[in-house]
């Protein structure tokens, strides 16, 4: 059984579709890109899986466990968003605390995956408010690292950072998917992607338009990379010329 | 709840503007009865700058925080925690510090001046005007997506609860002087917390024709505790409700 099951799972906004009928399961030990253009749904599909927005249409599994009112699930998630801001009053140090004892956590705060690498065990004193939005995405991806998830999703996660931070947390992705961590991942870096994904779904005007692993995308189109193989495989598909992602 | 209250409390406790309110009120209640030859006219002063101020500060203060938390609180969203304990812990946390800048800052030369009943009368309509506030900006923040638009929405409440509910009141109570109309009036005055406020102050001092016409047919109808606790009742019904409602929209909204 897949460890993330969407199942017809659509939003309305008024009268406007943001996802409609997305079906697909995403397997332990996979990491799955979701591209597209502005707009497309990728964040609405994330926001739905989160709970963070309530599906219109379908349901949402986690590991058996229906995305609803429950908050239990969430202790299997991991999230780090593309845009972080915390309380400008609150050390870092205090924001790892408090999710420490939201999650009934009794490491170190200075210990657990990537506080030391990205320079974070060194800056706990710091004020949230002072940080650099790269040093807030750095806090951020160690929240999401930290509580050992199941299901870990990534909103951009490199935008804003440093290339050597970068590296840090996509070796970091690595791991954690070697480990059985099922990965949802949206990026506008076709490189990213590319080392990323064992598959790759592409949204537009909210509906899935394929799911393919980046070799099967490569295979048909007969291109040597995916930032010319998938608008390719979009002009064949929609039968519209698509310039560029 | 409690850790979402706890971390809440300890960012507003170093927040300049909670800081501010509390230095502010200060300065205004100590300047008051410095410039008041009796320390009861300093209090009635004070009570008709601090039943407009604080509902005013609860309201936009409250909205403005919530907009700015929006990304944390999102954050809190994607953890193991029911919504409702996200939404009671914030909002248990903006009353607490509103409610002890408000208690402290006025509280202080109130008790220093003017230690008797009225002071504390005061001081308790304080605590329930912010915190009715609190919740009324809470449901506003919820409820509107811009900020702007939120901030707005306060203001508009508070002018409205302020001055032109008691018009419209007094408006009313004219036009239709030649019926009997007095038994509507008290609970039409129970739909204004703001008169409450001012009306638990007016049975307290014995000046009803210095709290406006509405308290002074609220006293005419109850006699000082009675009314005290009936004007309670009210307001704490004014707390529960918008909080109610703030709750529901929390637990239904799509961040």
């Amino acid at each position: 059984m897949a460890r993330v099951i969407f199942e017809n799972a659509g939003k309305r906004y008024g009268k406007m579709w943001a996802l409609r009928e997305f079906s697909a399961g995403f397997e332990p030990g996979e990491a799955v890109s979701v591209i597209g253009p502005n707009g497309s749904g990728k964040t609405t599909l994330i926001k739905c899986l989160l709970g963070l927005v309530h599906a219109t249409t379908g349901t949402i599994q986690v590991n058996g466990q229906k995305v609803g009112n429950d908050p239990s699930y969430r202790h299997q998630l991991g999230y780090m968003p593309q845009i972080s801001r915390f309380p400008s009053e609150l050390k870092i140090g205090q924001l790892i605390d408090l999710m420490d004892d939201i999650r009934g956590n009794t490491m170190d705060r200075t210990e657990g995956p990537l506080v030391k690498e990205l320079g974070v065990a060194t800056m706990m004193d710091k004020r949230l408010g002072t940080l650099s939005g790269g040093q807030r995405q750095k806090v951020s991806a160690v929240l999401a690292f930290r509580y050992s998830p199941t299901v870990l999703v990534l909103d951009e996660p490199t935008a804003g950072l440093d290339p050597v931070s970068s590296q840090i947390l996509l070796s970091a992705v690595r791991a954690i998917k070697r480990s059985g961590c099922t990965v949802m991942i949206t990026s506008h870096l076709m490189e990213e992607v590319e080392a990323m994904a064992d598959r790759i779904a592409y949204l537009q005007d909210g509906r899935l338009q394929f799911l393919q692993s980046p070799e099967e995308i490569l295979g048909v189109t007969g291109l040597d990379r995916l930032s010319k193989a998938i608008p390719a495989m979009l002009t064949a598909k929609t039968g519209s010329h698509v310039e560029s992602l | 709840m409690l850790k979402v209250y706890k971390y809440t409390l300890i960012d507003l406790a170093r927040n300049k503007f909670v800081g501010g309110w509390l230095l502010l009120l200060m300065a205004i209640s100590f300047g008051l009865f410095q410039l008041e030859d009796q320390p009861v006219k300093a209090m009635l002063s004070l009570s008709q700058v601090l039943l407009a101020l604080v509902p005013l500060v609860a309201s936009v203060f409250s909205i403005v925080y919530i907009y700015d938390a929006l990304e944390f609180t999102e954050l809190l969203a994607v953890q193991p925690l029911h919504r409702a304990k996200i939404m009671g812990g914030q909002m248990l946390a903006l009353g607490t510090a509103l409610v002890l800048g408000a208690v402290v800052g006025a509280g202080v030369p109130l008790l220093i001046f003017h230690p008797a009943g009225a002071s504390v009368t005061l001081l308790l309509a304080c605590v329930m005007l912010t915190l009715v506030f609190t919740a009324i900006g809470a449901l506003i923040a919820i409820k509107n997506r811009e900020k702007a638009r939120g901030v707005g929405l306060g203001l508009v409440v508070w002018f409205l609860f302020v001055l032109v509910y008691d018009a419209i009141l007094l408006w009313i109570m004219y036009a239709f002087s030649e019926y009997p109309i007095e038994p509507w009036i008290v609970p039409l005055a129970a739909l204004d917390p703001i008169d409450l406020g001012r009306i638990m102050v007016m049975l307290k001092v014995d000046l009803a024709a210095m709290m406006g016409y509405t308290g002074a047919i609220y006293e005419k109808f109850f006699g000082s505790m009675m009314g005290i606790f009936l004007a309670l009742g009210a307001l704490a019904a004014w707390v529960a409700v918008p909080s109610a409602f703030a709750f529901r929209a929390f637990r239904r909204k799509d961040f």
